[in-house]
């Protein structure tokens, strides 16, 4: 490449850095985040609240026929596979509202089945996707876990198929 | 020409320096860390796992992903595998290099868009643009099968260190502007210390100082983290304009990774293989080639080339054990937190740190700071 093509090059890079960060913020605000893009993450959020912090939790409930209680998964447990640090993403994209778990295809429940078998083993009955707010103050030895609030249960049933 | 334009033509070509033996190493090195650590993906099981993974869950980001309208089959994750590590091998060889990284810097894409079509972006997009960027230094230009070519141009371009380091700054911008708006600098708000909970509670990034951290509650402490995060993210755009001040920020990025890995277990490694670019590879060259003389006793213009084959041998070797170390999970289990990640920053770590040292002791002793024999004297 000549060095006239390269400094154009480097000036067109220049102009569309700042245009691609704009159209990620927007895009990302009515969507979600576009890819690819040169962007690294924010973490703008500040995870605060009086003399604490509270964060929010998704959960499985297992039912099955053996048992009355339920056994009780952590996504990254149902999911194995998917890397940690996508866990939080996934859950909020698929499991954050009832009624997109309610219109999963006889497909994706078949699928979560056979996940949920392969940690819970017998005849499966049903799974609760439980979403929770926990809350942790501060104390002198360090955060402490003082309530736990439901917001959200979804149940997926694995019998009426 | 006008001195604006002077200076603009500087800050590209002349930012940086490049040899054709230090980019020939660097090649080596980026292709066998590519390799080695950075392939996308956890393996064949993570590509069957995605193939099977049903349509409900196929949530491309906004993109060229979106033109799928599910996971692929197998075959095509199997398919695209296969090119990245040929175009790899392509790339480590030096055969037909600029091709061999342009074809893996897109594999390495086209890998990321579909794992990152779950629904979850990963910000790691550097990996790909490495050596789709260093294609166009001619990094191929020595210890290469290319250079063994009639005709093969053995001119190198630094011009694509400026365009790299020009990226690092923006995007670490971007990490920097959006904790402004959020509130990091609010003095009456630990942001840092609120995702350190987040991180341990929600994500069970617990391993290493994660636990003590967690208890650690200095108000001061965390605020003046808060401060010096977001001015060294913003701070990265300005110091993009001179090549020194860039690589004192790029030891300051290490350090910071570090620090970040040692609380919130997030290595982030493919920054690494960018920061790697702006080491001084001629210098490094330079030093094992005096290394590999000294040992052997040869000191023929072989020697240059099997100096640079030697420690190809030792780096292959060193990533293929810390490789396999790492996949064995022995250490750090129950943890995203891989060993060779936490091998990899802290080796980094340390380098920073000597040099920062040796830095530091040639500026006292530029100054006169340390005089020999004044201890002997001062009771006079």
């Amino acid at each position: 490449m000549s060095k006239q093509t390269v400094k154009k090059f480097f000036i067109a890079v220049l102009i569309w850095l700042p245009i691609q960060y704009g159209i990620v913020g927007i895009i990302g605000f009515y969507h979600s985040e576009p890819w690819p893009a040169f962007v690294f993450p924010g973490f703008k959020n500040v995870y605060v609240y009086e003399g604490g912090f509270e964060i929010a939790q998704t959960r499985f409930e297992v039912f099955t026929v053996d048992s009355e209680e339920p056994m009780i998964l952590q996504p990254r447990e149902l999911f194995p596979e998917i890397p940690l640090s996508q866990v939080p993403g996934f859950m909020r994209t698929h499991f954050s509202d009832s009624a997109g778990i309610e219109s999963f295809t006889p497909q994706t429940v078949r699928w979560l089945e056979r996940q949920a078998a392969l940690m819970a083993g017998g005849e499966l009955v049903s799974m609760d996707v439980v979403s929770l707010m926990e809350f942790y103050s501060i104390a002198d030895l360090g955060a402490v876990r003082d309530s736990v609030k439901e917001l959200q249960r979804t149940t997926i049933s694995f019998a009426s198929r | 020409m006008k001195h604006s334009e002077k200076r603009f033509d500087h800050w590209i070509f002349k930012s940086f320096t490049v040899t054709a033996d230090g980019l020939g190493l660097l090649r080596i090195f980026t292709s066998l860390f590519i390799l080695f650590f950075l392939i996308p993906g956890q393996g064949s099981s993570h590509f069957v796992f995605l193939s099977e993974m049903p349509d409900d869950f196929f949530a491309p980001p906004p993109g060229p992903m979106m033109l799928l309208h599910g996971f692929p089959a197998y075959a095509v994750f199997q398919i695209l595998h296969t090119v990245l590590l040929f175009s790899l091998a392509g790339m480590l060889a030096g055969y037909y290099t600029k091709l061999a990284s342009v074809i893996a810097g897109i594999s390495i894409l086209l890998l990321q868009g579909l794992i990152f079509s779950i629904g979850k972006v990963n910000h790691e997009i550097l990996i790909a643009v490495v050596p789709i960027v260093m294609a166009f230094s001619n990094w191929g230009a020595a210890f290469s099968v290319d250079s063994t070519r009639k005709g093969f141009s053995h001119e190198v371009h630094s011009w694509p260190l400026s365009l790299l380091a020009l990226l690092i700054g923006f995007m670490m911008f971007t990490a920097g502007f959006p904790k402004i708006l959020g509130g990091w600098l609010d003095p009456a708000t630990q942001a840092a210390q609120g995702h350190m909970f987040n991180q341990f509670f929600v994500r069970e990034r617990d391993a290493l100082l994660a636990a003590w951290f967690v208890n650690f509650d200095n108000i001061v402490f965390w605020e003046l983290l808060d401060w010096a995060t977001v001015l060294f993210e913003v701070g990265f755009m300005v110091a993009v304009l001179s090549g020194k001040w860039f690589k004192w920020f790029l030891c300051l990025a290490v350090l910071f990774h570090f620090s970040t890995m040692m609380m919130l277990n997030i290595a982030f490694l493919p920054n690494f293989l960018v920061y790697a670019v702006f080491l001084n590879w001629t210098e490094i060259y330079d030093s094992n080639l005096r290394l590999y003389r000294r040992i052997t006793g040869k000191k023929g213009e072989k020697s240059k080339k099997r100096s640079v084959w030697v420690l190809s041998g030792v780096l292959l070797i060193l990533f293929s054990f810390l490789s396999y170390v790492s996949s064995k999970e022995l250490y750090l289990t129950g943890s995203d937190l891989m060993l060779h990640e936490v091998v990899v920053v802290s080796v980094a770590f340390l380098i920073v740190f000597i040099l920062a040292s040796l830095t530091l002791s040639q500026v006292i002793s530029r100054f006169d700071i340390i005089k020999p024999g004044s201890s002997q004297e001062s009771p006079k």
